[in-house]
């Protein structure tokens, strides 16, 4: 397999045109040595180091116009290097792609990915096949390493999710969704104690430790008010695509409303949040209703409190007759009208549906396109507001959460496209002015916006940045269906583990026990020492500068009752098995969360959390990523750029090539 | 012998081919442990590597740029900075591996090579442990790139030799010792029978590098590889009389 690299030059010979027809350019290749993979692989593995863990550094970014910023966040730095060798930018762009779709795990990846290509070279270099012959010992060593990567990828795929739902999840605890979606009678205090903490570890490792726990209980009432207000959408006369408590999805798995509510905030969050800079993180809060990123085109003259009607427009009120080059012709015929009586008309016809608004009671008009002046001037005469130029994602959130629908013919206004809010008033928010909306159904609980507050923009973004990312961690936390198979999944939904690399040297525990016992796998041991000793890496790099740290962690670790998957008789628990040991609400989950409390704290309160799920994506990431590595033999240099930039670089200045 | 190519083999060149011995091709494909010298090499070597990665990682977040070119000299990732000045860490920083460990160029790499071989072989040791100078290929860490371009013009603390056909030094290169050395023909002068093996051994590594160097030197075309196989010469041309010195 071939990747391809653009090249600075293209390199033709020093042949005039004028003599010759055709011009053969022959690319230039370049073998892909081992060499070349670790040095990329170590050179990111460097950067990545100086930022991970809770004794890691920021980057600072400094653009050409002045802005700087500080970040913590593994995937901006990341996408922020200059990096024209097509290794590097392959892994970057996987790393992309691995936060994208969990949110956290960047440098992670990174880290992993590094140390699994070093343990699978050194493995390799060790087992090769004699039984082919090779041109060098360099083709053999790297036809081994390949052999040794798919061999991992398959074991992954087909055994490390049911390995870890029995030999690591069970020392963690399952936290229920219904913790979300439940008032405040059914869900334990504990639980929601542990989701906070979830969430404030997740903002303890990407942008620090001030802030974190107030994150954390930011974000979850969020989630509170958002999964409380979906599960009591459920009616039966509800017109909106929520089917219940439990949704059946493509795959044919079931979510239940805290996965659907992440997801519908996942989806909408650019409209569900607003950032708003020159104040300090802690003026983030949550709002009611919907805040509208524009202000209103008309003069407010009194913000009435009565219920306001509003009516959603996808086109302009004053269609446009006449396009360029287009011709019209008046007067033809008998009448004789001329450019005055058709104006005129024209005219009429927009006081007509500006009546039409006015008896139907319509105060406000949110309008995805820009209005033109004189439908601007008879809302003012007619006091009816008009916002315009809505962007699509929040004139569809505000259809949704209203239940009315928009209209495409103005002159076709029903009662349908009608909205009751309960207010519609404009709300300054830093430099900016927008229009607030509340929805005036009979539910308990309102739609709410987060507005999240940083000092400077940068800081605002990335803060915005880390709750998308922590909503996208919570769905992999919550998502039921696997991704390798699209079966149901073996790690039991809301499953965490105190942090800190305890997964890690659990997993490696279970990895070498399961390559010891008598259990019968087509897999070598050698694959899963390979991945135990790559995985090791990780709690290391965590615990760097306190080396006996890890070294206690360790020998808790050890020393936590074995838990061996396997039988007396060597065959291999199934997860079916032991779901029922899974921490759930019962009594002996919670007697199992005391004990890896007291096990790993002595205060007997969590210090911080991960997700199982969102661990075990990764690793089958990072492996996926390995094998299309050292599946590539060379580099084609080309004259021309194939493939347009995919990845959006913030901070990188592009102004060369 | 013909040997089948392996699938995706784009390119083949004489090198690769050449790791691999005519002879007991089953020898070479297994594992075998190595030996405590090797170890020290593969150790150093490893260590070497780990630090070049973690010189480029921190040239990376400095705002340098990863290239998908490799040096000529030493097979390292070429990095680039803001100027579009090609940088390589290990030439240019670190000081170079091969003179360190290779046999050929440095003669206390040589002389331990010989006895662990001894060693291995369970003959007797040399009596007199000949000491000699091992700087005598070995380079001065390279100054920062900010005031250098290029590979060679780092200046580096051996003498230009003036025997060898070379071409103009750079005007940027910083001449640490002015004085030209004069360069004893290498091929003319040898040994005397009574110095012991070990640097009969050691100076015909030499001479053959420098012969190898000498034939490369003709053929290259590059400025900046010519001036590194003089510098490669001109530790030859030292080492040699260093090793003179000592067997006199």
């Amino acid at each position: 397999m071939l990747t391809r690299e653009e090249a600075p030059s293209p390199g033709y010979s020093g042949k005039r045109r004028l003599d010759c027809v055709i011009c053969v350019e022959m690319p230039q290749v370049r073998r892909l040595h081992q060499k070349h993979v670790m040095q990329v692989a170590c050179a990111l593995e460097a950067v990545v180091l100086r930022i991970f863990g809770p004794e890691g550094g920021q980057v600072l970014f400094t653009r050409e116009n002045g802005h700087v910023m500080l970040s913590r966040s593994g995937t901006r730095i990341l996408t922020a290097l200059r990096l024209d060798h097509p290794l590097a930018r392959m892994m970057v762009e996987c790393v992309w792609k691995h936060s994208g779709q969990t949110g956290d795990g960047s440098k992670s990846f990174i880290l992993l990915l590094a140390s699994l290509l070093r343990t699978i070279y050194a493995t390799g270099s060790k087992e090769l096949n004699v039984s082919r012959v090779y041109n060098s010992r360099e083709a053999a060593e790297s036809a081994s390493a390949r052999r040794l990567a798919d061999q991992t990828v398959a074991f992954a795929l087909e055994e490390l999710e049911d390995l870890i739902a029995v030999a690591v999840a069970p020392y963690g605890f399952s936290l229920s969704a219904k913790t979300l979606t439940a008032s405040t009678q059914s869900a334990s205090h504990s639980d929601r104690v542990h989701v906070e903490k979830l969430i404030a570890s997740f903002f303890h490792t990407r942008l620090g430790f001030a802030h974190s726990d107030f994150m954390g209980e930011l974000i979850f009432k969020l989630l509170l008010n958002w999964s409380c207000k979906n599960d009591k959408s459920s009616s039966s006369d509800n017109s909106r695509s929520f089917q219940g408590n439990l949704y059946v999805d493509s795959n044919g798995c079931q979510a239940d409303s805290a996965s659907l509510s992440l997801r519908f905030l996942n989806d909408n969050f650019h409209a569900l949040h607003t950032p708003v800079s020159g104040f300090p993180v802690s003026s983030s809060r949550l709002i009611e209703g919907q805040v509208i990123h524009r202000d209103f085109a008309t003069h407010d003259q009194d913000s009435r409190q009565d219920p306001v009607k509003a009516v959603v427009l996808t086109v302009s009120l004053q269609p446009k007759w006449l396009n360029a080059s287009d011709t019209m012709e008046i007067g033809n015929g008998t009448h004789r009208k001329s450019i005055v009586h058709f104006s005129a008309w024209a005219e009429c016809s927009l006081e007509h549906i500006f009546a039409t608004l006015q008896a139907l009671g319509v105060s406000v008009l949110l309008s995805a396109v820009k209005q033109s002046d004189a439908v601007l001037t008879l809302a003012t005469q007619a006091q009816i507001r008009v916002v315009e130029c809505i962007g699509e994602d929040e004139l569809a959130l505000f259809l949704h959460l209203s239940g009315a629908s928009a209209v495409s013919d103005c002159w076709g206004i029903k009662p349908e496209h009608i909205a009751s809010l309960t207010f519609c008033r404009s709300i300054l928010l830093g430099a900016h002015r927008y229009v607030h909306v509340a929805f005036s159904d009979s539910r308990e609980q309102q739609p709410c916006n987060i507005i999240i507050c940083g000092l400077g923009e940068g800081q605002t973004d990335q803060y915005a940045g880390a709750v998308q990312d922590v909503i996208h961690m919570l769905r992999t936390t919550w998502e039921p269906q696997g991704i390798a198979t699209k079966a149901p999944s073996s790690i039991s939904p809301g499953c965490v583990i105190p942090a800190g690399g305890i997964f890690e040297l659990l997993l490696h525990r279970a990895l070498l026990q399961h390559g010891h016992s008598h259990a019968i796998s087509k897999h070598t041991p050698v694959v899963r020492q390979v991945l135990a000793d790559a995985i090791l890496h990780l709690p290391r790099h965590v615990h760097s500068g306190n080396e006996r740290h890890f070294l206690q962690i360790q020998s808790k670790v050890w020393s936590l009752p074995d838990r061996n998957p396997f039988q007396p008789d060597g065959l291999f628990c199934k997860p079916g098995f032991s779901q029922a040991h899974c921490g759930n609400k019962s009594s002996q989950g919670e007697a199992e969360q005391s004990m890896y409390c007291s096990l790993f704290n002595n205060n007997k309160t969590v210090s911080e959390l991960e997700s199982v799920s969102c661990k075990y994506h990764l690793i089958l990431a990072v492996l996926h990523c390995v094998k299309n590595l050292l599946r590539l033999d060379a580099v084609l240099h080309t004259p021309t750029q194939l493939h347009p930039k995919s990845l959006q670089l913030t901070y990188s200045s592009e102004d060369e090539d | 012998m013909q040997w089948p190519r392996e699938e995706g083999d784009v390119t083949s060149s004489p090198r690769s081919s050449s790791n691999m011995s005519l002879n007991g091709e089953e020898e070479d494909l297994e594992w075998e442990p190595p030996t405590e010298a090797e170890m020290k090499v593969i150790q150093a070597r490893r260590e070497r590597q780990d630090q070049i990665s973690k010189v480029m990682g921190e040239y990376l977040l400095k705002g340098y740029k990863m290239l998908a070119e490799c040096c000529d000299v030493c097979g390292n990732i070429l990095m680039q900075d803001r100027a579009r000045r090609n940088y390589c860490v290990s030439c240019q920083e670190l000081d170079s591996d091969v003179d360190k460990d290779n046999p050929a160029l440095n003669a206390q790499a040589a002389l331990s090579q010989v006895r662990e071989r001894r060693l291995a072989a369970h003959s007797p040791a040399p009596s007199d442990p000949a000491h000699v100078n091992g700087d005598a290929g070995g380079a001065v860490p390279q100054p920062r790139p900010e005031h250098c371009e290029g590979a060679a013009a780092g200046g580096r603390a051996v003498a230009p030799a003036p025997s060898a056909p070379a071409p103009p030094t750079p005007p940027a290169a910083v001449a640490t010792s002015p004085a030209p050395c004069r360069a004893t023909p290498a091929s003319a002068a040898s040994l005397p029978a009574t110095a012991p093996p070990v640097l009969r051994v050691a100076e015909e590594a030499v001479l053959s590098k420098m012969r190898w160097a000498s034939g490369q030197l003709q053929s290259c075309a590059s400025l900046e590889s010519s001036i590194q196989l003089c510098q490669l010469i001109s530790s030859c041309a030292a080492s040699l009389r260093s090793l003179r010195e000592i067997s006199q």
